[in-house]
């Protein structure tokens, strides 16, 4: 069961979510990972974050969306023990994180959006670095580069490598402690096509191990393909959060695409609205339609979603 | 205080910074110079002072003078007098005309010429004049109607004077040690910079971690290098104890500075510029130790006295813990105050 509880101000639809089983998976009532209770953090005059409240259940993965300025990474630096909120509180793992910070940090992989690796050391050096420092036992870290893809080039010198290696190297750093809830800042920046996909799957293995994953991008194809649920953040708030379906069902425009051939022998766009009440007469006259070339569906993307909640993209 | 972790990020340091080829090189290489420096410097101090006389008709008293320290040269000509003070063969060349004999003691005033080098100071110029007047007058039968009782004060150097090398070793032990403050300030501001000090706080490293691992990092950079150096040249002969506590006082002084650096830098150009400001006095008191008499008392408001002038007067007085026990208790107060304002600046710097 959910408790949703929304307000409107001006035009954003502002949740306060409080979900205690988004997955929809199966209906389990997985425990929280992640507990912000009111958070607000402000640099000066400006509200960087304003009184966010939201859960992430274990083993979930939820995308963390919005432009730059929006207040994604103060919440991550809050959540992960980086920055001390102004007000509010959050709780990682059952533990208030103010007071826990050892451990809350001991059962934590961050991966950050600029590469912040030791480059004068190798790969397998910088990880095995943080694996003492989480005091992992018996580290296998050539298993974990080869898992990035970064076998062979484990003895190498980071400042060697390339920027998609690092990113992966950053990845691969996240994960020395196995832990239980993932923070990752554009995991996939930068990488080519095949190895972002690696990445993904690696996150989809961590989800599927036990691991929460927080992720923060930009890109919605990748938020909308991993993210149980996503939630937009814009000047502070969470101004949404649900899964990517349940979004595109309550703010996407639904509609059927067609090019149909007239008379003079030229092509014309014609677009059916699904939510309509004239919509199943719409459809029935266009499927009968002799001269239909081609039908297609068309689906709100995540951003479409986005600006029609803020009126702003989400890449500014 | 988690010393796995503190161990883990100590050993990261140590090998950070020798991978770092400028700090590599230069710290073998200031090390081997700063022992070869020592070395090629005199180890005896030449305590006799050399003058030329020119003199057609020689006095016999000037004949007797070559005694405890005075060298007298005699040449052949004025010229010759001349071209040795130049060529700087001894400090004065004395000129004693012919007729000097038959002109003491009237009231004629014989004439004599004493020539000195450009370069020498004023002390000289003076102790020979005044070695000329005694002499002139014990010829002339009228000797000083004054007795001189020399009494010296502290232990008698006379003939165990200071040797040079032994002079420069603070200087060279304060170098070593003052360079590592570049070394730790560096491997900080990378750290701000380069935001793998962000990665290493969302891990169980605390921000006391981090800072006691780099005073650990600091200190023994700066430390085992001084030890080393002061070792080999001789310095821990005496009193060794005294001279290992002030090199490690005076490596957590270096670090506390090396701290306010760091927090004030932005990369590594900064450090310099920043270093260079902050370390330049610290060398001061290191030539007043090679040039007696050449600073005051405001020296003592310089940090690095208090380590300059233990080592000086332990290593080469040997002087014991009751000379030199305010020394170190001064130097224990800079260190704690230098410490403590650098990890405020740096704990800032790193929010």
């Amino acid at each position: 069961m959910s408790t949703l509880c929304v307000s409107i101000s001006r035009e954003l639809v502002i949740y306060k979510c409080m979900f205690k089983n988004p997955t929809g998976k199966g209906g389990n009532m997985a425990p929280d990972a992640i507990v912000a209770e009111e958070l607000e953090y402000v640099y000066g005059e400006l509200v960087a974050v304003n009184h966010i409240s939201f859960n992430v259940a274990e083993g979930e993965i939820v995308g963390f969306l919005g432009p730059n300025g929006a207040g994604k990474t103060t919440t991550v630096m809050m959540l992960t023990g980086q920055l001390k909120p102004r007000s509010g509180k959050a709780m990682l793992l059952g533990m208030d994180i103010a007071r826990n910070i050892e451990k809350v940090q001991g059962e934590i992989g961050v991966c950050f959006e600029t590469t912040n690796l030791y480059e004068k050391m190798s790969a397998i050096e910088n990880l095995n670095l943080f694996a003492r420092l989480f005091g992992v036992e018996s580290f296998d870290g050539s298993a974990l580069l080869a898992r990035v893809g970064l076998q062979g080039r484990e003895k190498d010198r980071v400042e060697t490598y390339s920027k998609g290696m690092k990113q992966r190297l950053m990845v691969a750093r996240s994960m020395v402690n196995r832990p239980r809830v993932l923070f990752l800042d554009e995991p996939t920046a930068g990488l080519d096509p095949t190895s972002a996909e690696g990445i993904r799957d690696i996150i989809l293995e961590e989800r599927d191990r036990g691991a929460t994953v927080f992720l923060t991008t930009h890109d919605m194809m990748e938020a909308d393909k991993l993210s149980d649920r996503v939630a937009f953040m814009n000047q502070g708030n969470i101004v949404a959060l649900d899964t990517p379906l349940n979004l595109k069902q309550r703010y996407g425009k639904r509609a059927l695409k067609a090019i149909i051939s007239n008379k003079s022998g030229g092509l014309e766009d014609r677009e059916i609205a699904l939510d309509t009440p004239g919509t199943p007469e719409a459809v029935q006259q266009l499927f009968s339609n002799e001269n239909v070339i081609t039908v297609h569906s068309e689906e709100a993307t995540l951003e479409d979603i986005f600006i029609s909640i803020t009126g702003r993209g989400l890449v500014e | 205080m988690n010393w796995r972790i503190i161990t883990a990020l100590v050993s990261k340091d140590f090998s950070l910074f020798f991978r770092n080829r400028f700090f590599a090189i230069v710290t073998v290489i200031g090390i081997i110079f700063y022992i070869v420096v020592y070395f090629v410097m005199p180890r005896t101090v030449d305590e006799n002072l050399e003058i030329g006389i020119y003199a057609p008709v020689m006095l016999p008293a000037f004949e007797e003078v070559q005694h405890e320290g005075l060298t007298v040269q005699v040449v052949k000509s004025e010229e010759e007098l001349k071209e040795g003070v130049i060529e700087g063969d001894y400090v004065a060349g004395i000129a004693i005309p012919a007729d000097i004999t038959g002109g003491l003691g009237t009231e004629q005033k014989p004439r004599l010429n004493v020539y000195f080098a450009s370069d020498v100071p004023d002390e000289i110029k003076d102790a020979v004049e005044f070695l000329i007047r005694e002499l002139i007058y014990q010829q002339a039968g009228q000797a000083l109607t004054i007795e001189i009782s020399e009494e010296i004060l502290g232990p008698d150097m006379m003939g165990m004077q200071v040797p040079p090398r032994d002079r420069i070793r603070p200087l060279l032990a304060v170098m070593l040690l003052i360079f590592e403050t570049f070394g730790l300030a560096s491997l900080i501001t990378e750290e701000v910079e380069r935001r793998t000090l962000q990665a290493l706080l969302v891990t169980p490293v605390t921000v006391k971690n981090f800072f006691v691992a780099k005073g650990i990092t600091g200190i023994g950079l700066a430390f085992i290098q001084t030890a080393l150096f002061m070792a080999i040249v001789g310095g821990l002969n005496q009193q060794p104890l005294i001279i290992i506590i002030t090199l490690l006082l005076g490596a957590v002084m270096v670090t506390g500075i090396g701290f306010i650096i760091a927090s004030l830098a932005k990369d590594f150009m900064s450090v310099m510029a920043w270093a260079m400001v902050a370390l330049i006095p610290m060398f001061i008191p290191s030539f007043g130790v090679m040039f007696p008499g050449s600073v005051t008392g405001w020296i003592k408001f310089i940090p690095s006295y208090y380590v300059v002038d233990t080592v000086h007067r332990t290593a080469s007085f040997g002087a014991g813990w009751g000379d030199i026990w305010l020394n170190l208790l001064i130097l224990v107060g800079v260190d704690i105050v230098l410490v403590w304002i650098g990890i405020l600046a740096l704990r800032r710097k790193s929010r």
